[in-house]
């Protein structure tokens, strides 16, 4: 058959790929530790929260007049005074704050310093105000509100511009070559394939919930005639095409079959843990990264960054009967990732924090909320500088300073900030933090400083 | 490919022949030239076609479609009433609890989508489902009857007006609940509650006209700053949402009191006037919905603005070229498509056959010449079914419960993980397909997971679930290919056997050899495990899951 060149290739180029005109490449400005090793091991755990948390009702202001600007803003929606669970942050403000009474763990690991909130904070290109927004005289990420915009902005921290990588992703691709030793990449997904950990360079390997499955029908063993049956399927899937969707599909076998046969006998040898998980999407998960983490040695992992995601967030309707399921969940699932990197003795090595596509409206909808900007986001372990709180909170206001309509809070913290200083904790120089968060020279901190 | 390139050749060949028809020297004086007749259509071509239009090619169906001709058979299935889902869960006893229900739901959407005479409707249906989705996995759990009637509703309306189908989709109990505009009422300031953006957003977002701005060959309108242009701001997004309010199960006792029962699941939701905002309301393109009206008018004047957007047609080009033929559609494909889906010819526009015929007609949907773009993944559930419609895939209990499907292969009927479906339009896999600018949205439930799963579904379907097999479960679906073993000692006959029946023929040497090699290591008396190894080849191999 006739076989087209690039130039065709491209001339025939997609209507529906026009949204994803081609960025340039991003300019690594130089290899972390200079193309030599770590000498230590660390982990970043994602916690993608699907569909927009409701974060405000996990972080409510306790004291007496702010809350009763929430509770006057939240109407039906408000978590009772009395039902908040107190929290004493390290540093005392002037305003108390207490938990949603499902939230449990967290007080738990905020009250022994393991885990701290970073308020309202949310994708943003440049500091914004209520009037800047209005006036337009700022650039605002594209498609505001909008699912899954948003969360390709948190998981790009793309500004207005497309990108095809993830902040993981590009972090990936800046210490390849220093990790060039490790047996499974990287980045690794529990939740399915994500923008956050696409990259250039490098592969995110997606993993089920449970972790690596085997293929049935293949063996190591040379004496059985299944060990055949591997050769020769994977034959199969090397072998030229000539169709592109082919190749992306016979890629996709290729990886799958070197990575489970690595990662499986590997996590065969993890220790039993004794922490129990919740019985949850997200404790399956976690569960899994911790055995993971435990078999870091014989993987030879020096630097990994887990994805790991819960959904049903997207509380339009029946917010006050979900909100303790949905929020309780995140809070048991960490509390209990958390527990178990201590067991393994690694709790200052292992870094998790939430992410979600927005907040939600302060204004109900009725029995719910809708897509609104800013909110609070968890970082925990203990190379976290906890019991504490970063950032601003917001005056909930309906209509106030940082209300865009409806009890839309425009965030006071970039997603670029956040990103940054996780970023610089996990190894990637300063003069690399643009390439993951390419806004951040926008803003005064480039480290928030929750990290030790 | 190789066959491809034959295609084309005959094709021409047929051409030529047609042209130089008749020629001769005492030819009759020349008068209006008669129409070619056209190309004879081959079996590869007949694959490929079947594969874009029905729930997998078939040996006998690609003989119908020989026989018929293309456009016959596409307008032959234009005609074929809705194999339907819902009379057969209401034939069922009622179980204690709903969701018990919906291994039966999942079961005659199979029955339907591998016996339904009516294959394209039930194609284009799927394709509709994937893109106004509505889910079991989430609120709608407890509603069978609700989810199949809502892809009944689908079906009937996919060769019908795009007007009609979103007005359906809109008034639909399952989407009322799924998008929460079903309970949306006006709002009340004293509380500080305002009407429910959701629906508003997705309606729009989409179904119908997407974020920004396209020129009707799918390529976005640019600004003069070279930026595409928001097709909406959130002054729009509110002014349907107060379109969208007052709405809620049809005959309940009052608005408030309105619960889900087994029959109102399956009625359009009802007006209640006093939760319905009667201001006026922004609309797109600059217009406004006037104060004062009921809210059915309201509605209507709401989705007609939709409709008339010139987004749409370009829009759902995209979506359903991307659903049937190709993920990658030129301009070119993109316009005449969303041209016709503007005026189908007698001047109707949303006419969602024509749109279908379209497509299916495009000369980019059987490219003479062959371009490694063209074409797209085929659909792990479409692999599945091609696989038990060729193998004739049973069970003991005549049932296909098979509700796990989301699990195993990532996509499943009204099975999706979200609105945004079990993958986006937009997906690039990293790598070449990235790095050119195109998109392969199927790769994006193809991760080292789900692959493995499908691979792991389709070992235990070939080397288990088979017809040989004494120990069947009732509901075990399983295929059969006794044809298979009556020549299973001639490894070439076998190859080719299966070749025929699932490839057209068209197998590479890669995998030819490959099974070659694998029968020789098999014993000539094992007729079943040597079937059952070359079906498993074929079916996990990439040129499988490829659609060309």
């Amino acid at each position: 058959m006739k076989k087209i060149n690039r130039r065709d290739f491209l001339v025939k180029s997609s209507a529906a790929a026009a949204a994803f005109a081609a960025t340039p490449g991003v300019a690594y400005s130089q290899v972390v530790g200079g193309g030599g090793n770590f000498t230590d091991y660390r982990a970043l755990v994602c916690v993608f929260l699907f569909g927009g948390n409701d974060s405000f009702n996990l972080l409510v202001p306790s004291s007496d007049a702010e809350y009763n600007v929430y509770a006057q803003a939240r109407q039906n929606l408000a978590v009772a005074q009395a039902d908040l669970l107190p929290i004493t942050p390290a540093v005392p403000d002037v305003v108390d704050f207490g938990l949603h009474p499902s939230a449990t763990g967290m007080q738990t690991l905020f009250q022994n310093g393991a885990a701290a909130f970073v308020a309202n904070v949310g994708p943003l290109v440049e500091p914004t105000t209520k009037d800047e927004f209005f006036q337009g005289s700022v650039t605002l990420p594209p498609q505001l509100f909008s699912h899954n915009d948003q969360q390709d902005q948190w998981q790009s921290l793309r500004g207005n511009a497309p990108s095809s990588t993830g902040w993981a992703g590009r972090m990936a691709d800046l210490i390849r070559t220093s990790v060039a030793d490790q047996q499974m990449a990287t980045n690794a997904s529990l939740f399915g394939s994500n923008l956050f950990q696409s990259a250039d360079e490098t592969v995110a390997y997606v993993m089920g919930p449970g972790g690596p499955i085997q293929f049935e029908g293949f063996s190591l063993d040379p004496n059985n005639i299944l060990f055949q049956q591997r050769e020769a399927f994977r034959r199969v899937v090397d072998a030229q095409y000539d169709s592109i969707y082919e190749r992306g599909f016979a890629d996709v076998q290729k990886r799958a079959i070197d990575a489970a046969e690595t990662v499986t006998a590997a996590i065969a040898s993890a220790p039993q843990l004794n922490t129990v998980f919740p019985q949850s999407q997200l404790g399956t998960q976690l569960r899994t990264v911790a055995r993971l983490i435990a078999v870091r040695d014989q993987l030879q992992m020096q630097r990994q960054i887990f994805f790991v995601a819960m959904g049903g967030f997207d509380s339009h309707d029946d917010q006050i009967q979900n909100q303790p399921g949905l929020l309780g969940g995140i809070s048991d699932g960490i509390k209990a990732f958390y527990d178990a990197t201590v067991e393994l003795g690694i709790s200052d090595s292992v870094t998790t924090f939430t992410q979600s596509d927005f907040g939600r409206t302060l204004t109900s909808n009725g029995d719910g909320t809708d897509h609104a900007w800013g909110g609070n986001q968890i970082v925990v372990g203990d190379a976290v500088f906890g019991q504490r709180m970063y950032g601003s909170y917001p005056l909930l206001q309906i209509d106030g300073p940082e209300d865009v309509g409806g009890g839309r809070i425009i965030p006071s913290t970039s997603a670029d900030q956040f990103a940054a200083t996780l970023a610089k904790w996990f190894g990637v120089d300063d003069a690399d933090l643009g390439v993951v968060a390419p806004n951040i020279n926008n803003f005064a901190a480039r480290d928030l400083g929750f990290m030790v | 490919m190789r066959i491809l390139r034959l295609i084309s050749i005959t094709v021409s060949f047929a051409l030529t022949l047609a042209g130089c028809g008749g020629g001769g020297a005492d030819a009759p004086p020349p008068g209006p030239p008669p129409p070619p007749p056209p190309p004879p259509v081959m079996k590869l071509e007949a694959y490929q076609f079947l594969n874009q239009s029905s729930f997998g090619a078939t040996e006998a169906d690609a003989q119908v479609v020989i026989d018929m001709g293309i456009e016959a058979w596409i307008d032959d299935q234009l005609t074929k009433p809705a194999s339907l889902q819902l009379p057969h869960l209401q034939a069922l006893p009622r179980p204690q609890f709903l969701f018990q229900l919906q291994p039966d739901r999942v079961d005659i959407w199979f029955r339907n989508v591998l016996h339904g005479e009516d294959q394209l409707r039930q194609r284009v249906a799927f394709a509709l489902s994937e893109i106004m989705v509505v889910s079991q996995l989430g609120a709608l759990t407890n509603t069978p009857y609700g989810l199949a009637d809502y892809y009944d509703m689908l079906a009937e309306n996919a060769f019908g007006n795009y007007r009609d189908l979103i007005e359906e989709v809109t008034l639909h109990p399952s989407m009322g609940v799924y998008l929460s505009m079903l309970g949306n009422e006006k709002p009340n300031p004293a509380l500080n509650i305002r009407p429910d953006e959701n629906y508003a957003r997705e309606l729009m977002q989409l179904f119908s006209i997407g974020l920004v701005a396209l020129n009707n060959d799918g390529t976005q309108v640019l600004d003069a700053q070279n930026q595409p242009i928001p097709t909406y701001d959130q002054a729009i997004i509110e002014g349907f949402a107060h379109v969208y309010t007052g709405w809620t199960y049809a005959g309940s006792p009052s608005f408030q009191q309105a619960r889900q029962t087994d029959s109102n699941q399956v009625i359009p939701m009802q007006l209640y006037p006093a939760f319905h905002d009667t201001g006026a309301k922004q609309v797109l393109n600059g217009e406004m919905i006037p104060a004062g009206q009921l809210g059915d008018q309201d509605l209507s004047d709401a989705l007609d603005n939709v409709f008339n957007h010139p987004n749409v047609g370009p829009f759902i080009a995209i979506r359903l070229i991307q659903r049937l033929t190709t993920s990658n559609p030129s301009p070119g494909y993109v316009d005449r498509v969303a041209s016709v889906f503007n005026n189908n010819g007698t001047g109707v526009r949303g006419d969602i056959g024509a749109v279908v015929k379209a497509i299916l007609m495009d000369a980019e949907a059987r490219p003479a010449l062959h371009m490694e773009i063209d074409g797209k993944v085929k659909e792990p559930i479409l692999r599945v079914t091609q696989l038990w419609r060729s193998y004739d895939a049973v069970s003991i209990s005549g049932r296909y419960p098979l509700q796990a499907a989301y699990i195993l292969f990532g996509q499943g009927p009204l099975q999706s993980p979200s609105v945004f479906n079990f993958f986006s339009p937009f997906h690039a896999p990293p790598g070449e397909i990235r790095n050119a600018s195109l998109v392969a949205p199927e790769l994006q439930i193809a991760t080292e997971y789900l692959n493995t799963l499908f691979t792991n579904f389709m070992f235990f379907q070939c080397f288990a679930l088979n017809q040989t097999n004494t120990d069947l479960q009732d509901d075990d679906i399983y295929i059969d290919f006794a044809e298979e073993m009556a020549i299973a000692d001639d490894a070439n006959a076998l190859i080719d056997m299966v070749a025929e029946k699932l490839l057209a023929g068209q197998i590479s040497d890669t995998l030819r050899t490959e099974i070659a090699g694998m029968l020789a290591l098999i014993p000539l008396e094992d007729s079943a495990v040597r079937a059952a190894e070359t079906i498993y080849f074929v079916v996990t191999s990439p040129e499988f899951a490829y659609q060309m």
